[in-house]
């Protein structure tokens, strides 16, 4: 943000969020722990530690499938917009149930030897070169390295330091998390399962975040169309805008631009949000401003600068009108420049 | 030494190099590059995880910062969308793999109800 940092930026929402998400946990770990030994044979008689390290695993890999999950959802429908708003308290909360199941499973499976803990946790197991009996504890290790790193990084000064590029870049570690715990889990706990349960579930859980992350792509492919190439795109029909709305446009080096209407204008800013690239052009305008999907930040439409104090700004792009058609130059205007909107028939 | 002590020394001489770097940062470099930071104390606590862990990185951007401005060294509008498709598409086709290798391998339980082999009789 371009206002002075703070711990923890909360509002009404996110408090609510953060409450839901933490109830949510609690009672998933307390139903877990009085229901465990009715479906997991292999603990019926084991300590507790067992269970509840187990409670906080299947927790956080169930935690980080609804992660996965959102962000593709809201794509296919902007009713779970809202849940994406929040999603970095998210992260950060299931890191910490992450942290939680290894520090139960550290000081329950390797604390009862003269080797030290988290040596025994990497030399007790080497074979690399198997599949059966594959050492899946590195696997989770890897992956909780991967949800620190990005734990660690999610204050939104981190944000601005890095730049939404490398930020991204460093975030998209959460995707192979995704699949070092898919692998621990099948690698370990499922190895062992001798009831169906946790392999349907975890079945379920790789089906629906490949499913809707293949979903929303073909989407994403279908909605901004090929790229084109030349000094001017082709975006659409006058009669094709919505007041309100936008038409996005891929241009050929890649960008997309996002041309929106706003009563009888229309105006070209990159459809790239300068927090974290969200979608602009899947935006409404709220007020005279193009209003970000993902975190609600808002750029004017002629100049494509934050309202003050905020200091975002994203590039713009000029347009014309040829017969009953909009194109948009492929030349980016540097980030703030204003442009003339173009004027079109009220009823167009 | 073992491969894993080795291991647990390299992650020890990071962090404490990463926790200089984040005295460093947090004390000093913040300020000069992030005018947001300016005058702002009590987030910074929160950044020391993320310095131990990136360091190299927060020392390569804080010099680049001091040489040509932060604005300068970062773009915003370089979105990385075509990767993302990259990505899943391979992650689509590896995380089932995965899953479905697991199943493959894993070895059948005893069945119920079957007797025990003593395969040490004089260990009575």
């Amino acid at each position: 943000m371009s206002v002075k940092y703070t711990p923890v930026q909360w509002n009404r929402s996110k408090i609510f969020y953060d409450f839901v998400v933490l109830a949510l946990v609690f009672a998933y770990v307390l139903v877990f722990v009085w229901l465990a030994p009715m479906f997991m044979g292999d603990v019926k008689q084991a300590d507790g530690a067992i269970v509840r390290a187990r409670a906080f695993g299947t927790c956080a890999f169930l935690m980080l499938t609804v992660i996965l999950a959102i962000g593709p959802l809201a794509r296919l429908d902007t009713r779970f917009l809202p849940l994406l708003y929040n999603r970095r308290h998210f992260g950060v909360i299931t890191f910490f149930v992450a942290l939680t199941h290894v520090m139960f499973v550290i000081n329950w499976y390797f604390d009862y030897s003269s080797t030290p803990r988290f040596e025994a946790l990497l030399t007790s197991n080497t074979s690399y070169f198997q599949l059966l009996g594959f050492p899946f504890e590195t696997l989770g290790l890897l992956a909780l390295f991967a949800l620190a790193a990005l734990a660690t990084t999610s204050h939104d000064f981190w944000l601005r330091f890095l730049g939404p590029r490398l930020w991204k870049s460093l975030h998209y570690a959460i995707y192979f998390a995704y699949a070092l715990i898919v692998g621990h889990v099948a690698f370990g706990s499922l190895q062992s399962q001798t009831n169906p349960t946790f392999t349907i579930v975890t079945a379920a859980s790789v089906l629906l975040v490949c499913g809707l992350h293949l979903a929303a792509l073909k989407r994403e492919r279908e909605s901004s169309g090929h790229a084109a190439a030349g000094d001017w795109i082709r975006v659409a029909a006058v009669e094709e805008f919505d007041n309100g709305f936008a038409q996005i446009v891929r241009l050929g080096n890649g960008d997309r631009v996002a041309v929106f209407r706003h009563e009888n204008q229309l105006s070209a800013i990159s459809n790239a949000c300068a927090h974290q690239n969200g979608p602009l052009g899947e935006g409404r305008i709220v007020n005279g401003y193009v209003t970000c999907p993902w975190h609600g930040f808002q750029y004017r439409l002629a100049d494509g600068c934050s309202p003050s104090p905020f200091t975002e700004k994203v590039p713009t792009y000029a347009l014309r009108r040829d017969g009953d058609s909009i194109f948009v130059s492929s030349k980016k205007n540097p980030p703030g420049t204003y442009v003339e909107p173009l004027t079109i028939a009220e009823n167009a | 030494m073992s491969t894993g002590a080795l291991l647990i020394w390299l992650a020890e001489v990071w962090l404490y190099v990463g926790a200089v770097v984040a005295v460093a940062f947090l004390m000093i470099g913040i300020g000069r590059i992030d005018e947001n930071a300016r005058g702002s104390y009590t987030f910074r606590p929160l950044l020391v995880p993320g310095v131990l862990l990136i360091w190299p990185v927060v020392l390569w951007r804080w010099a680049s910062a001091e040489l040509l401005g932060l604005d300068a060294v970062v773009s915003r509008d370089r979105p990385l969308r075509d990767a993302h498709r990259q990505v899943w598409i391979v992650l689509a086709v590896l995380i089932p793999l995965l899953f479905i290798v697991s199943l493959a391998v894993r070895q059948s339980p005893p069945k119920s109800g079957s007797t025990a082999v003593q395969i040490n009789p004089t260990a009575q």
